[in-house]
């Protein structure tokens, strides 16, 4: 095209494009708006949306997977044994629990939301719910503590683990010459954690 | 005294203050923006001749296009805007004769000048419409001279701004 | 003591509440410019803007005027403070300067000077001379960009708005707003785009080419305004938001306010010039001093409205392309209309 038709050509494709444009946006004018008046209107989230981590803290057995599998390392859990003649109840998934959890913290603000901690729970006691309005003025008020334990339960849980360990202490030193050590329950940890993996 | 001198010597004193401002002034973007105000005062003062076209001729040429030309071009030249302008004196007795001249002559011109102080004078509502009129018929030599003037400055910046840029 | 009173009571205190009326008139435009203009981006771009202040947001303009007017007044250490203070004052003045020729009525105008359609033209530089004071004095790469950018973009449009302005006073014989808009009265085949009075034959031949400088007034007031697609001198993307980058609160809002009431007196020359000012589009019907302000208005809103509608629509020019539709093609076109019009009228 020579140059004189460029120019012309030029001004009415401007032209051209510049009404096409408008004529869209005429028509989104129009349209009903795509969002919604959020904290008075809210959108139906997906069904397994994952946001904010929850701890069914009565079916937990403290196996420390979730805190292994996290990414970001928010989970912090602590554990104490149980003697065996405490009996902690069972999950709702019929395992025993055999320890006690004075420590179970979750820094929600930490927290990617990957869902990896969800999976590898044996009895599925941590889940990921569809509340997603949890912003909070402290920065402390984050750190979710799930434990239901008081401070004196787990002081008395600790000295009666203290009692029981030095009671087999002073029974494996008083059953040196015997063949047979501490009954099966007496090692209570061990071999139940790949027991319930499996599960 | 009425409000009409009020605003007369108000548009006197912000050009002849202005001005002052310029010629004093160490900052060469200050005295530029302070020329903005004379312009401006001097427009005002048009008005108050009657020459209503000049006046807005005046801030049309002179506040919107050379005004802006001139800051424009004084914030390009990057160097410029920081440096002070020279405001030292140097050369005293011939600037005083040179200054004592230009003001005697303004000064005698104004004593002998048969200024007509008549508040009834016709007051010529269409002074646009007579300009054109006399610069398309008693005045056209001089106004085709004004425009082949410009073009010819137009064709020079042309030539100078092309040349430059294929050398 | 005696002289003073009669002064104040008879010529200064009218003087100043008959020129102080356009600002209330400002105000009032510029709170209701900026909820359409937010609430047209927003639907354009299918979300609803503003809602919980008022009834769909409606005093959300007047929260913003508040929350300005509290903020605090910050000057850069290193900026030339009489200038920053200065700027956007000047600023506001060019462009209130206009609102003194604007036909808001057949009995209302601020100054009915002969040279009205002149003084617009000459008014309007007047804004470029705050703006590039802004720039400047802001002692900012991206302000004294925008200055210049500014400067350099409203001088050249200012060549298509004065020849536009030139061909309208051509086929109305007057410089005079409120003339041209008489000129126009009775309906809307009177209307410059489609002509003005004149005879038919005359009439059919000058309408491709008053519609043409119409629709390049239009352009080059939009790019006099520096909105989108013209915005070049507050590109926010490449230079923050250019000459207003370091202001704020009150002297922010003085620009804000300055452009927006800019974008009223564009769309205001537009419609006093082609489309009729006051006259009302069905001759007699409706016409008067009060129905004069509701079409001006109107009329003048209806064109911010389309300068809403294409801001949300187009993306912003090059400096090169910017230069190039001005002096390439809306220049050269309106000199063909300039000597196709003068050519018309003649025979």
């Amino acid at each position: 095209m020579s140059s004189i038709g460029t120019y012309f050509y030029n001004i009415f494709h401007s032209l051209y494009t510049v009404v096409v444009g408008m004529r869209i946006t005429i028509k989104h004018l129009f349209t009903r708006s795509a969002t919604v008046q959020y904290p008075t209107v809210k959108m139906k989230i997906p069904e397994r949306a994952r946001n904010r981590l929850f701890v069914n803290i009565d079916d937990c057995i403290g196996c420390d997977q979730c805190a292994m599998a996290c990414p970001v390392d928010c989970i912090t859990i602590e554990t104490i044994k149980s003697t065996p003649d405490m009996d902690l109840g069972m999950t709702s998934k019929n395992t025993k629990k055999r320890l006690y959890l004075p420590r179970f913290d979750i820094d929600i603000a930490k927290c990617c939301y990957c869902g990896l901690c969800v999976w590898p729970c044996p009895t599925e006691c941590i889940v990921m719910t569809d509340v997603y309005e949890f912003a909070e003025y402290d920065r402390k008020d984050l750190i979710y503590s799930f434990s239901n334990m008081t401070e004196e339960e787990i002081a008395a849980a600790k000295v009666r683990l203290e009692q029981y360990n030095q009671e087999q202490a002073a029974k494996k030193a008083a059953a040196v010459p015997a063949k047979e050590p501490a009954p099966p329950a007496a090692n209570p940890l061990p071999p139940s954690v790949p027991d319930i993996g499996k599960a | 005294m009425d409000l009409y001198t009020i605003i007369l010597y108000f548009f006197a004193v912000v050009t002849l203050g202005s001005a002052c401002i310029v010629v004093f002034s160490r900052n060469i973007v200050r005295a530029a923006f302070a020329l903005l105000f004379a312009f401006f005062g001097v427009a005002g003062i048009y008005i108050f001749l009657l020459a209503d076209f000049i006046a807005i001729t005046q801030l049309l040429i002179y506040v919107g296009g050379i005004m802006v030309l001139m800051l424009f071009s004084v914030m390009l030249t990057s160097h410029q805007i920081n440096v002070d302008a020279k405001t030292g004196t140097i050369q005293t007795l011939p600037a005083i004769l040179i200054a004592a001249c230009v003001g005697g002559g303004v000064i005698w011109v104004f004593w002998i000048t048969d200024w007509k102080e008549k508040s009834d004078l016709p007051v010529i509502d269409t002074t646009a419409a007579k300009i054109g009129e006399l610069l398309l018929t008693n005045y056209l030599l001089p106004f085709e001279i004004a425009s082949v003037v410009l073009l010819v400055a137009l064709v020079g910046a042309a030539m100078i701004a092309r040349r430059e840029k294929k050398g | 003591m005696e002289f003073i009173q009669t002064l104040l009571a008879n010529q200064l205190v009218v003087s100043i509440l008959l020129s102080a009326l356009p600002l209330v008139f400002i105000i009032l435009m510029v709170l209701v410019v900026l909820y359409t203009e937010m609430k047209v981006a927003a639907h354009i771009q299918d979300r609803v803007a503003y809602m919980r202040t008022g009834w769909h947001g409606v005093l959300q303009p007047i929260a913003d005027m508040l929350k300005l007017l509290q903020k605090e007044d910050i000057i850069p250490t290193k900026a030339d403070k009489l200038l920053f203070r200065a700027a956007p004052f000047i600023a506001f003045t060019g462009t209130y300067v206009a609102y003194a020729v604007l036909p808001f009525s057949s009995i209302y105008i601020g100054s009915n000077i002969n040279l009205g359609a002149f003084f617009l033209v000459a008014a309007g530089s007047l804004v470029v001379i705050g703006i590039l004071m802004a720039g400047w004095a802001s002692n900012n790469k991206w302000s004294l960009f925008g200055g210049v950018r500014s400067a350099a973009q409203m001088i050249s449009y200012e060549i298509p708005t004065a020849l536009a302005v030139i061909i309208a006073v051509m086929i109305t014989g007057s410089l005079n707003l409120q003339e041209v808009t008489k000129f126009q009265d009775g309906g809307i085949g009177n209307w410059l785009v489609f002509g003005g009075p004149l005879p038919w034959m005359q009439k059919l031949m000058l309408m491709p080419f008053t519609v043409i400088t119409f629709f390049i007034l239009f352009v080059a007031s939009i790019a006099e305004v520096n909105r989108t697609p013209f915005d070049l001198p507050e590109a926010e993307s490449e230079l923050v938001q250019g000459f207003n980058t370091e202001y704020s609160g009150m002297r922010f809002a003085m620009f804000y306010l300055s452009e927006y009431a800019n974008l009223f007196t564009v769309s205001a020359v537009v419609v006093s010039l082609f489309l009729g000012g006051w006259s009302s589009p069905f001759g007699a019907f409706m016409s008067g001093p009060v129905w004069g302000v509701f079409w001006f208005t109107s009329k003048a809103f209806l064109f911010i409205l389309i300068q809403i509608w294409i801001r949300w629509t187009l993306p912003r020019l090059r400096v090169d392309q910017l230069m190039y539709v001005s002096w390439k093609v809306l220049t050269p076109w309106l000199f063909v209309c300039i000597f196709a019009v003068g050519l018309i009228l003649v025979i």
